[in-house]
């Protein structure tokens, strides 16, 4: 692997590109900076009218919201079942509380198991066609777990009333309680951030976001497109697993809800008003959501969730690339560079003048050339 | 594995079908193929051999059974009657990926690229396919500039002539251009069969001579060419040998200039020739 | 199990078929001819239920069932021209997206002006009741069926029925059933297709409102109606097959049969749907009677 700095043969992002720093030494950077904001979470988020169990809960949810990005921000599958993950992951790791021991990574591992065997069924299920029947198949397949938790499975998962334990969690001897918790919540979201900007640029990745631009292309090109799907759908269950797990971690206490359909829209909603196949994006509006939930909700009360399901469509209609979009709109406007990359969402007609400069006519001519 | 021939231009077609005589291996051996939809007869009885390192175009007016006769040929439907042989190996009823990675590659219609990645990102899937095969699983293969897979889609970026635009986000190219980059594409996957389903529609006359001044230059040694067209300057220019479909059957079977006086093509022509 | 059990648990299966079926058919015919997957039509129903259940307690039922139906082909025109419509061009997860966001304001629209609680919606005095089929049928020995669900059953068939006529024998129809196999190629013959598309939509949601009527005493009204009947709609839309009518309407008898033969063993029940929807898939990804190609 190599560390120098190589400028990409003939950027034709016109020549005044500023020198950047090797990319590893960027990486390292970015990741310190991200590692630094997340630590710090419970206070500044206080500072903010927040409060430190607040803190906790979103950083669940990033991870939640991380690995569902490289879902369909990467491949543009849009799963409206991850709560089938999530709450599932939350049932096992209760139950193994309950019933096994506080022993949370224990709990963590048999969770990520049985998340990934379930994705592979789920993912066999739902993944062989296009993008609308899978979003409708994962609705209904993770509002079957939702059903069953209610009546079959009834006795364990404690039904409508949920599973109550008497176990206190603890990691490795620690006691997780207060701050505790939020730190390995926070640890788990660092090496999950880690994990998915290394997957974003692996060839793995340019595989995976091959799909979302062009699957028939790739599948031309030699490629089992089924597979990588499947990477991509069990990959971000097990983030979803992670998330669940991690619920329970921080309050000995499952509800139905962790599998209800509205768990799978929350996680979609942020993902989108934070901008999807950002990785950052979905993170932020993870923030954003719980923050309007939990300190909003006080001052406007019960109408926040129109507000932000207003919040969600407006995003959607006018700005699909959420508020990382809208962020590097503003820094363009203000004339602040941006990175020379290519546009992650798929009607920004700004780039073409970027590059008219290049000895290519402009596209929208629609001539040949 | 970024090949190792230079960006030889081809001296022309003669020598090529020389060298191809010289092998005389048939690469893709289509025997009494037939094919009917809801009662309408597409193909009937279809024969056809495509010998190895040739290029080979088939023609017909629109209607002829061209795209069915594609799609029978790679596999993808399978024929009522008949066999389908490429590379002394039945080629029928896989599923498109495995289908390629016998070593066929597509050129499409309408350009088919990867829209919001960097021409170098499209290529490099190519190439990841070619090296990996169908699946594999590199997490930890980070994709800087200087990788061998990026290395080599700019080889070939280069050879179709878009080497200063590796970064450029491939949406923003020209449709000529997209052209050539889908030619970069499939030429990294260094196929046995190129297939160009009507590389030249809907282009002008100055696209469509730059677009066969491609083809010639990126011949390499033993790749086949499966021409599908209805431009007949496109043909002419280019094919070594000509088969000619007409409502589902070969009216008209050999060198370019044996079928461009056949009383019987011109007439299943009548009116358009050429464009 | 003698005839007249058989016979009661087939016609519960017709009842309990019924309004999914009416929700599927718009949902299918939407998806069908404007190629989007309409995931606020459960919130549409929803929003029928509430229109009917005001009207009832005012005025009166038949008030509702003259109301409502044209009160919602009219709101789905709105919603057509003013959301919908800006999304054709736009990629299928984004159509979905803003049709959930759609499903979730109105949602919430619903639970800010009534609350989050039921409202209770009667069922009409000359609906109550069981009446005795087997005065009427002479082939049944004693069979008594509420008299709500059959009416149900009546309204599903009538309207399912009118709708195929209007499909099969008026030119608009003959638009739609082109429009269904080949949008492109209506748009070729100069044909005005987005005027159509919005007559669609707001047919789609007129069927909505008919079943939101007869439906409501049955799925009572609240802001989680929409949802909760929108899943198994959806289902059966796939089941039988995306873009085929006849397929949602075969796939919800399936369903309404499954359920109703179920009734006894209420864990498979709840889970019934799901696993004919994966039995089916499996076995037959383009469902029942879907085309193949569409979707796949």
């Amino acid at each position: 692997m190599t560390a120098q700095a190589e400028q990409p043969a003939g950027a034709a992002a016109g020549g005044q590109r500023r020198r950047l720093p090797a990319p590893s030494l960027r990486e390292a950077g970015i990741i310190a900076l991200f590692a630094l904001i997340v630590f710090t979470l419970p206070w500044w988020l206080t500072a903010i009218g927040g409060y430190e169990a607040l803190a906790t809960k979103i950083a669940i949810w990033a991870i939640f919201a991380l690995g569902f990005d490289i879902l369909l921000g990467f491949t543009g599958y849009l799963s409206f079942g991850h709560a089938a993950f999530f709450g599932v992951a939350a049932y096992t790791t209760g139950l193994m509380f309950k019933h096994v021991s506080g022993d949370v990574v224990l709990a963590l591992l048999v969770s990520i198991v049985v998340i990934a065997v379930l994705a592979a069924v789920l993912g066999v299920l739902t993944l062989r066609r296009a993008g609308i029947y899978f979003a409708i198949l994962t609705l209904a397949f993770a509002q079957m777990f939702h059903a069953a938790a209610l009546s079959i499975f009834q006795e364990w998962t404690g039904g409508d009333n949920g599973l109550t334990m008497s176990t206190k969690p603890a990691l490795f001897g620690l006691p997780m309680q207060g701050l505790n918790v939020f730190y390995v919540v926070a640890v788990l979201l660092v090496i999950g951030f880690v994990a998915a900007r290394q997957i974003k640029r692996s060839s793995l990745g340019l595989m995976l976001r091959a799909i979302k631009e062009n699957s028939m292309r790739l599948q031309y090109t030699g490629v089992n497109v089924w597979r990588y799907k499947m990477i991509a759908y069990m990959i971000s269950a097990m983030y979803a697993g992670v998330a669940g797990s991690l619920m329970v971690v921080y309050e000995p206490y499952v509800a139905t809800k962790f599998l209800h359909w509205s768990t799978s829209g929350e996680v979609v909603i942020m993902s989108v008003i934070g901008g999807v196949n950002t990785l950052i994006g979905p993170m932020i509006g993870a923030g954003f959501m719980l923050y309007f939930e939990n300190v909003v909700q006080a001052f406007i009360g019960e109408k926040w969730k129109l507000i932000l399901g207003l919040i969600f469509v407006l995003i959607v209609v006018f700005l699909p690339g959420g508020f990382v979009d809208g962020f590097n709109r503003i820094r363009r406007a203000l004339g602040i560079r941006t990175k020379p990359r290519r546009p992650n969402v798929p009607d920004a007609p700004e780039t073409m003048s970027r590059y008219h400069d290049s000895k290519n006519t402009p596209a929208q001519t629609g001539s040949d050339n | 594995m970024a090949s190792q021939a230079a960006t030889r231009t081809e001296p022309g077609p003669a020598a090529a079908a020389g060298r191809a005589a010289e092998m005389g291996e048939t690469l893709l051996d289509v025997q009494g193929v037939s094919k009917s939809f809801a009662g309408l007869k597409a193909l009937s009885d279809i024969n056809l051999q495509v010998k190895r390192g040739s290029i080979h175009a088939i023609i017909g007016p629109n209607g002829a059974g061209k795209s069915t006769l594609l799609n029978c040929l790679i596999g993808l439907l399978r024929p009522d009657e008949g066999s389908v042989t490429f590379d002394g190996r039945p080629l029928v009823g896989m599923q498109p990926h495995k289908i390629i990675q016998r070593g066929i590659a597509r050129v499409f219609q309408t350009p088919q690229i990867f829209p919001a990645l960097s021409l170098q990102e499209n290529v490099a899937i190519a190439a990841l396919a070619k090296r990996d095969g169908q699946f594999a699983l590199t997490p930890h293969e980070s994709l800087r500039p200087g990788h061998p897979m990026m290395k080599e889609a700019a080889y070939q970026l280069e050879r179709v002539g878009l080497g200063d635009m590796l970064d450029m986000a491939a949406q923003n190219l020209s449709r000529g251009d997209k052209r050539r980059l889908e030619m970069a594409i499939c030429l990294a996957a260094h196929p046995k069969l190129l297939l160009l389903d009507e590389p030249t529609a809907g282009m002008s006359r100055h696209d469509t001579n730059r677009t066969i001044d491609l083809l010639q230059k990126i011949s390499e040694t033993g790749m086949t060419k499966i021409v599908i067209e209805h431009d007949m300057h496109v043909v002419f220019s280019l094919a070594e040998r000509v088969t000619v479909l007409h409502q589902g059957t070969i009216i008209a079977d050999g060198k370019p200039e044996q079928v461009r006086g056949d009383p019987k093509v011109e007439e299943a022509y009548l009116g358009g020739a050429h464009e | 199990m003698d005839f007249d059990a058989l016979f009661t648990l087939i016609l519960t299966g017709f009842q309990k078929a019924s309004i999914i079926a009416l929700i599927a058919l718009g949902l299918s015919l939407i998806f069908g001819t404007l190629g989007v997957v309409n995931f606020a039509h459960g919130a549409i129903y929803m929003v029928a239920t509430y229109f009917a259940v005001y009207l009832v307690n005012q005025i009166g039922f038949f008030a509702a069932l003259i109301l409502v139906p044209p009160i919602m082909f009219i709101l789905g025109i709105a919603m057509e021209r003013g959301l919908i419509r800006y999304f054709y061009d736009r990629p299928h997860t984004d159509q979905i997206l803003v049709t959930f966001g759609a499903a979730i304001v109105i949602q919430e629209v619903l639970k800010a002006l009534f609350g989050a609680n039921n409202i209770p919606f009667a069922y009409p005095s000359w609906g109550l009741g069981p009446l005795p089929l087997h005065e009427y049928l002479p082939f049944l020995d004693s069979v008594w069926f509420p008299k709500w669900q059959l009416l149900l059953i009546v309204v599903m068939l009538v309207t399912a029925g009118a709708i195929f006529a209007l499909l099969q024998f008026t030119r608009f129809g003959l638009v739609v059933r082109a429009g269904m196999r080949d949008p492109l190629m209506l748009r070729f013959l100069g044909i005005n297709i987005t005027q159509k598309f919005t007559l669609v939509f707001g047919l789609g949601a007129l069927i909505a409102g008919i079943a939101g009527v007869f439906g409501g005493p049955v799925t009572q009204v609240n802001p989680e109606v929409g949802m909760h009947q929108l899943v198994p709609s959806f289902l059966v839309v796939v089941i039988g097959g995306m873009g085929s009518l006849s397929g949602a309407l075969v796939a919800a008898l399936l369903l309404g049969m499954a359920l109703s033969f179920s009734a006894d063993y209420s864990a498979i029940q709840q889970i019934a749907i799901y696993l004919v929807a994966a039995i089916v898939l499996l076995v037959r990804p383009r469902g029942l009677l879907g085309q193949k190609g569409v979707m796949e």
